[in-house]
């Protein structure tokens, strides 16, 4: 510092500065709690210092109201990232409203700058449930919040629209275990790759749901999953916008985003929302083992029945068969009694029928004989009147009784024509026959 | 009988009715037959489709743009 002529007092820019150092190191000698959002934060690799902006916008225009260079010192940076990162489950990153216990300092030549050496995470975390809220709200007032959640959830799951990097730890576990399953269930994951961290990941996303939309009849279910692990960058999964294509899709979303803090939206408008990728394929597995338990149930079900039935049959099958030899032992036996008592009274029956027999032989005897009886005195009457008349008939009778008989040539003569003149008549006699010639014959006029 | 698209659900319903048939009991032999036929094959179908890879759907996806 020097004076020169005109009173006036001047500086070197080295003196001034330092002596804006010493004043403010003076006036601010402590650490102060400061609320302000984060920008432009970057990590130099080299030394693992954290360089940032601190700053502070009207709520209402959100303009710029204030800002401040802010480092953290390697040193600190180790410790408080991942502190911060494992409460809030958020990467300490741009765009966060942060509480930060700072020192002010005042460099000649990097000027004024805000050293952070400690933070608290529950500010932030306060900070994103409001917001989270808010987009709650939001989504509610729209209608769409529960959209995804009311569509049916398929019983058989196994086309699967997964969504996610394709170089992700995550995927390969999703796939191995889903693929791998015990039961040999066959699925078809078919991957539309999205950027799953840092600020693209929103609109690559949404780009995958698109593309999957334009085919989703070939698809049962959507699954959004990434690689578990590090604590990692869910600003995305907490967007509206994203939430909003989620919650409006036409098929059922399943979400392992892999992250141990409370849900983001993406998972409180997915259609169920499990942790990791190996859950979502464990839940998937399950559901088809439920499946298989209902087709098992159903199978035991109906054997167990159809068993039943066949086993009651073959009972009654064999009822009858057992009760048929006593039916027909009993039929023959109720026959062969019969047989017997038949058999007893034969005799009886036939003696019976014999006698009657015998008595009507005796009949028959009697009646014969009175009849033959009678036939013979009727025969003999007839005969003895036959034989009278034939004796009154033949020649000796005849020739007894005074008549005679002509012949000619050894024939009866009966009439005077028949007679040849030169012939010698033979007549006979009751006692002979005389031989005369013939004189004269007279016929009858 | 029934034609052969069904899908997983519909076989699946349709098992659940004839075995329920089955257990009420008050089928007549003929019928009962009928029925455990045509549960053995919706039983063959879903099985079918639970273990066995879809060649068809497996190509379909192959083709589709990611």
């Amino acid at each position: 510092m020097e004076a020169n002529g005109d009173d006036k007092t001047i500086f070197t820019l080295s003196e001034l500065t330092g002596a804006v150092r010493d004043t403010l190191e003076a006036t601010f000698p402590e650490t102060y709690w400061v609320r302000a959002e984060t920008s432009d934060v970057r990590v130099n690799a080299a030394s693992g210092h954290c360089y940032l902006e601190f700053i502070e916008k009207n709520p209402k225009t959100n303009q710029l109201v204030a800002k401040a260079r802010g480092s953290i010192w390697a040193k600190v940076f180790r410790m408080l990232k991942p502190y911060f990162e494992m409460e809030t489950g958020q990467t300490f990153t741009s765009g966060l409203k942060v509480l930060v216990k700072v020192t002010i300092e005042f460099h000649e030549l990097y000027g004024f700058s805000l050293n952070v050496v400690d933070i608290d995470p529950t500010y932030t975390i306060g900070d994103m449930a409001r917001k989270r809220q808010e987009i709650i709200r939001q989504l509610q007032a729209d209608g769409i919040f529960t959209l995804n959640k009311e569509l049916p959830f398929p019983d058989f799951p196994t086309r699967i629209a997964v969504i996610t990097s394709p170089t992700a730890a995550g995927y390969e576990d999703f796939l191995n275990q889903l693929l791998h399953n015990q039961a040999g269930y066959p699925f078809y994951p078919k991957l539309f790759p999205a950027l799953m961290q840092g600020e693209k990941t929103e609109e690559s996303v949404i780009a995958a749901l698109e593309r999957i939309d334009a085919c989703r009849e070939y698809f049962d279910v959507v699954v959004i999953i990434r690689g578990g692990g590090a604590a990692s960058d869910l600003n995305s999964f907490d967007s509206y916008l994203l939430a909003a294509h989620c919650a409006q899709f036409p098929l059922p979303i399943i979400t392992g985003i892999g992250h141990e803090r409370d849900d983001t939206i993406v998972d409180l408008v997915a259609h169920t929302r499990l942790k990791t990728p190996t859950a979502v394929a464990a839940f998937l597995i399950h559901c088809l083992d439920q499946q298989a338990a209902t087709l098992n149930d159903l199978e035991e079900r109906f054997t167990h029945e159809v068993r039943g039935w066949l086993k009651e049959e073959s009972y009654t099958l064999q009822q009858i068969g057992s009760r048929f030899p006593m039916l027909v032992k009993n039929r023959l036996e109720k026959n062969l009694s019969a047989l017997h008592i038949l058999t007893a009274q034969l005799p009886g029956i036939i003696q019976q029928s014999v006698n009657r027999e015998g008595s009507s032989l005796v009949q028959m005897k009697q009646r014969i004989r009175v009849a033959t009886d009678s036939r013979f005195t009727h025969e003999i009457r007839f005969l003895e009147l036959k034989e009278q008349f034939i004796r009154m008939a033949s020649p000796e009778y005849i020739l007894q009784r005074g008549y005679s008989l002509t012949l000619q040539n050894g024939k009866i003569v009966k009439t005077v024509k028949d007679i040849q003149e030169n012939e010698p008549l033979t007549t006979r006699f009751m006692d002979g026959e005389v031989v005369a010639d013939i004189r004269q014959i007279k016929k009858k006029k | 009988m029934a034609k052969k698209a069904e899908s997983y659900n519909e076989a699946i319903d349709k098992l659940r009715r004839i075995v329920a048939d089955i257990e009420r009991g008050d089928l007549d032999v003929d019928c009962l037959l009928d029925n455990v036929k045509e549960a053995t094959r919706l039983i063959k179908l879903c099985k079918d489709k639970l273990y066995k890879v879809d060649e068809e759907v497996k190509k379909v996806l192959e083709e589709l743009e990611s």
